[in-house]
């Protein structure tokens, strides 16, 4: 069973946001009703869908031996195009990823050269991150490939765990996802098993805020399993949805010129 | 007719000498005959390996891949190139191909492999690593999502048999097209480097998954390898347009030129080892006539001309040859037969298969075995002893009979 | 004869004797000669062979003893680093076992002459080290340093690059971040492994470090030892020192098994060849010692008849072949030392003794150039002429016994 996944730019983060639905209110009562979890991953899903966008993050890779963060931005319309540029460190500002349809190119400033990587190199992680190609492209639906139901309430942080199932025929990584979503139906945690069942890793979401428009959790971390010390964060610091950009900003020259 | 007589005596007189010269002459015999007969058993080895290592003893393939091995370039019309493939008679067996270059994953597990879409049922036939599954089983014919892996692949990506693995490519338009495959099946090289090469899925998965249509190469194995190039030449006016045919040799091109050199680094030394014998021959021939000047000396006397003298001589010598020959034969055929049927088994150095140039081989070799043995073994006892004897036959025909007969003996 | 102190009596008749017949003795010792000649030239060949397989294995990239940091040779992970390698690599260099240290750094890289991106392996090595005899970059005179560096030659064609040219080289530092500077290509290398031809950019160790912001660390070191025969206690020995604790260290046969698996092999094939020639060989000497003596049964009868103890006739039979295999081997030896000592210096090419075909072998990912310089080690030559010797007394046993039994007035007869 294959899936073709078009390049969805948008999904940078892999974020999966919940827009605030009404009435629920942090509002304390006794018996908290359990989400229409359809509705909830739906609304997880839908999140970072917009035709365009404009982001600017925050990146800390950690591992044993170092922590090294990075600050940029991000341009991002319909499914194929995305410029990615680096704001700090100073050592690396001003290095960009422009991708076109198929195409992927790096500028580098400090030797002022664009390359185009090849193909076999666009398979792997991420930037040195621990996000992996799929999770920058990803066109999975939670909604959508996954059997979903409630598994049991928590108390700490109060809220409610999520048990998804892939189904059958859907090609993906994740067998299995748990998510715990608090009461605002914002996700707190999600947890991947890979196919064959095991915990695979964690995302962590939290410092909840308004951006673009939306509220949502703007720190991520992502936490795989089986590599002690391993961990990438991902902090949204300004994020603007369907947006108006410039026809030439997908563009080689614009890459060059810089930001 | 007389001579012949006189030949046939004279060598029945001294039958110990006689003898020796024989044994001598079948030893050398049996030697060069040995080395011979592993010398075409060479050729032999070549194409077989050429059959087990997936190569293929005639390959069809896109016109541009003899400047560049690109996994992605594919045949023009498969379709057409497998019929005029099975057209061929003294073909044994025929299998299409696709490889794509993809990255498997399990969780976080990567490992990126070049996958090799086959057909199930024929691929067991011209490559050994698939040919003895160490866990689980082989790719079934008409099943699709089933893959099979060296060992080393299966550890990296921390899975075991029956586990779901995500494949993984580049599309022809640029995009990321994924696949879900089911190990089935895993197989033990013996090496990590060769265990990363095996990763075989079915030819429509590769299709489908690649997003590039058709086949890559039709992999040909023949009855007899001998008929390569006559087979290369039917097909070429066969196959598609914008396809096109290499043979095992143009394939593997080191890999013969090294056996060829191989080839003549042996006949060298059976050649030598021959000389050895020979001088050994020439000496006991030698130490013949000059035992029988006197004889000499009073052939001449009666008439018997120098010409004739050599060719006493020389038959002499033939009768001597015949017999090593035939000694030669008696203890040379047994051990050819062994050699073809047992072969020199190089198990125990090299493992169960080897390789070498990229080729992979069963480090076995076979003698050849045939008539050829026969004839081989005649022409060189036979020319070894007409050489030795000239000598001495020369110098019979020099003696002066009178100077001879006066020389006591 | 010639020395002043005489020798025994019959020693001077078994070499008058042998003299009697001076053409056959001279066919028997042509026959004796050329057998040693060819025995030593292959014992020759086989043990520079074995040398070379191994100097050729190991020189380059393997090394005789390897260490890693623990997961690095699995995973090929660029931050699974031997910390504090300068240091370790100093006090190995004072080992009295070890040769040579080399310390390299191996990261995947980016590379691009102009827009094309290349995927390639960037291979920081310590020049000094590996442009000794033998190693990856032998008798490379090319200055670096300045960001100069070497292309491996079929990584070149690819690319499209040519001595002179500058490009781009991209990759991930071992903290993550972006490693990326210009470089200007020095030369293209052939080196013997074909992994570096086809993918390695090669440049020094301390520039590799730089660029890929690495301090005082290394993937690999790469140790050669003095006694190459001697890898596997050195390793063992090394495992448990202080400089190298908690790292991984390999001798070069575990680390590439299927290496030693060829030299082996090579080594078989070789030895049943040279156990063909001497099987030809012993035949020729002990039919030329039987014939020789067969044919002087007359004398020996005319000899027993005048009153010679049957004992001094075995004997001088028994010297005869002695003398007479001794003489062919001196002779074989003298002649095949030279062959040897003059093939040693000029280099005997395979390819064209053969008729031409590949002038290079290619197995394992190694390169091995086809030219033969065959040596010799005393023991080769004592081996020889004590076989000869051996078959010579061996195969004129028998005839000395009859001859020692025979009846006269019989052998008169003959």
């Amino acid at each position: 069973m294959v899936t073709r996944q078009p390049v969805c730019a948008a999904a940078l983060a892999a974020v999966l946001i919940v827009a605030i639905s009404p009435g629920s209110a942090a509002r304390l009562s006794p018996q908290p009703q359990p989400p229409d979890v359809a509705a909830v991953l739906a609304r997880l899903d839908d999140l970072y869908r917009s035709k365009s966008s404009i982001a600017r993050m925050e990146i800390v890779v950690t591992s044993p031996r170092s922590t090294r963060t990075m600050r940029l931005k991000a341009w991002t319309r319909g499914e194929d195009d995305a410029l990615i540029v680096i704001e700090a460190p100073p050592r690396e500002a001003g290095t960009s990823t422009l991708r076109v349809g198929s195409n992927l190119w790096n500028f580098l400033p400090r030797i002022a050269r664009t390359i185009r990587v090849p193909p076999s190199m666009m398979l792997g992680s991420w930037m040195g991150t621990d996000f992996t190609n799929d999770d920058l492209v990803k066109e999975s639906s939670m909604h959508r490939d996954f059997s979903s139901r409630i598994d049991r309430r928590s108390d700490a942080p109060p809220g409610w765990w999520l048990r998804l199932d892939v189904k059958p025929g859907v090609v993906g990584r994740w067998a299995r996802i748990d998510i715990l979503v608090d009461d605002a139906n914002l996700p707190v945690e999600e947890r991947h098993f890979d196919r064959k069942g095991r915990l695979a890793r964690v995302m962590t979401f939290d410092e909840t805020r308004t951006l673009g428009g939306r509220r949502l959790p703007a720190h991520l971390t992502l936490t795989p399993v089986d590599q002690p010390g391993q961990r990438t964060e991902m902090r949204y610091l300004e994020l603007q949805f369907d947006v108006a950009i410039p026809n030439d900003t997908f563009s080689l020259s614009r890459l060059e010129r810089g930001q | 007719m007389l001579s012949t007589k006189y030949a046939a005596r004279s060598v029945g007189r001294n039958v110990r000498r006689t003898l020796l010269s024989m044994v001598g002459i079948a030893i050398g015999c049996v030697l060069a005959l040995f080395m011979e007969s592993l010398n075409k058993g060479r050729g032999e080895l070549f194409a077989r390996a050429g059959s087990a290592s997936g190569i293929g003893h005639v390959r069809i393939v896109p016109a541009d891949w003899r400047g560049r091995r690109e996994p992605r370039l594919r045949l023009a019309d498969w379709r057409v190139d497998l019929a005029a493939a099975h057209a061929i008679p003294g073909v044994a067996a025929v299998t299409a191909r696709a490889r794509a270059q993809v990255l498997l994953a399990v969780g976080t597990h990567v490992v990126p492999v070049e996958m090799v879409g086959v057909q199930p049922d024929l691929e067991p036939r011209t490559f050994r690593y698939v040919q003895t599954i160490a866990h689980g089983r082989y790719l079934r014919a008409g099943e699709t999502g089933t893959l099979v892996a060296g060992r080393a692949i299966a550890d990296r990506l921390t899975v075991d048999l029956d586990d779901e693995i995500v494949a993984t490519t580049v599309g022809p338009g640029g995009g990321i097209q994924s696949a879900l495959f089911r190990l089935v099946g895993i197989v033990s090289t013996g090496t990590d480097d060769t265990d990363l090469a095996v990763c075989q899925v079915a030819l429509e998965d590769v299709q489908r998954l690649s997003g590039y249509p058709g086949a890559g190469e039709v992999s040909i194995v023949l009855n007899d390898y001998r008929e390569i190039d006559r087979v290369r030449a039917r097909l070429v006016q066969t196959v598609a347009r914008g396809d096109d045919v290499m043979t095992l040799s143009e394939l593997a091109p080191d890999v013969e030129g090294h056996f060829k050199q191989d080839a003549a680094m042996t006949r060298f030394v059976s050649g030598i080892i021959l000389l050895i014998v020979l001088l050994g021959v020439a000496s006991a021939q030698l130490a013949a006539v000059l035992e029988r000047r006197r004889e000499f000396a009073v052939l001449a006397a009666l008439g018997m001309s120098g010409p004739q003298m050599v060719w006493l001589i020389v038959q002499e010598a033939l009768m001597l040859g015949g017999g090593g020959a035939l000694l030669a034969v008696a203890a040379g055929l047994p051990l050819v037969w062994n050699l073809a049927h047992a072969g020199l088994d190089f198990t125990r150095y090299l493992g169960s298969t080897y390789a070498f140039q990229g080729v992979l081989f069963d480090p076995v070799i076979y003698g050849d075995f045939g008539w050829w043995i026969v004839v081989y073994v005649g022409a060189v006892a036979m020319g070894a002893t007409i050489l030795a004897s000239l000598y001495p036959a020369w110098y019979a025909a020099r003696t002066d009979p009178a100077v001879a007969l006066r020389v006591a003996q | 004869m010639i020395m002043g102190a005489r020798l025994p009596t019959t020693w001077r008749i078994a070499w008058r004797n042998l003299w009697r017949n001076p053409r056959r003795t001279s066919l028997a010792l042509a026959a004796i000669g050329l057998s040693v000649t060819l025995v030593l030239l292959y014992d020759g060949i086989l043990r520079w062979e074995a040398d070379y397989l191994v100097d050729t294995i190991t020189g380059p990239m393997l090394g005789h003893v390897q260490a890693h940091a623990p997961e690095w040779r699995r995973t090929r992970a660029m931050d699974k680093t031997m910390t504090g390698s300068s240091r370790a690599v100093e006090a190995l260099r004072r080992d009295p076992d070890v040769g040579g240290v080399d310390a390299r750094v191996y990261a995947p890289a980016l590379a691009a002459l102009g827009e094309e991106g290349f995927a390639v392996m960037v291979v920081g090595v310590d020049m000094a080290e590996a442009t000794r005899p033998s190693r990856l970059l032998q008798g490379l005179k090319v200055p670096l340093g300045g960001r100069r560096v070497l292309v491996g030659r079929l990584l070149a064609e690819q690319m499209g690059v040519k001595p002179g040219a500058e490009i781009a080289i991209v990759g991930q530092g071992i903290d993550g971040s972006l490693a990326n500077d210009l470089f200007t290509v020095a030369a293209l290398i052939d080196t013997s492994v074909d992994l570096v031809n086809r993918q390695a950019i090669v440049l020094p160790l301390a520039e590799a470090r730089e660029l890929f912001a690495m301090g005082d660390e290394a993937h690999e070191l790469v140790i050669y030892a003095r006694d190459p025969a001697r890898a596997g206690p050195l390793a063992a020995r090394l495992r448990g020192s202080s400089e190298l604790a908690g790292v991984e260290v390999l001798d070069w046969k575990t680390a590439a098994p299927g290496m030693n698996d060829l030299v082996e092999l090579v080594s078989v094939m070789w030895v049943f060849v040279l156990l063909l020639v001497f099987v030809a060989a012993a035949a020729g000497v002990a039919n030329t010692a039987l014939m020789s003596t067969f044919e002087r049964t007359h004398e020996f009868g005319m000899l027993l008849a005048l009153g010679t103890a049957p004992s001094r006739i075995v004997a001088m039979i028994l010297i005869e072949s002695l003398a007479l295999g001794v003489t062919g081997a001196l002779l074989g030896t003298a002649f095949g030392g030279a062959l040897v000592a003059w093939a040693y210096h000029a280099g005997v090419d395979f390819a064209k003794l053969t008729g031409g075909g590949p002038t290079s072998l290619s197995a394992w990912g190694v390169t091995f150039t086809m030219i033969m310089r065959p040596r010799l080690a005393a023991i080769d030559i004592v081996r020889v002429v004590l076989a000869v010797m051996v078959t010579a007394i061996l195969a004129s046993a028998w005839p000395a016994l009859r001859a020692a039994r025979l009846q006269p007035a019989r052998a008169l007869r003959e």
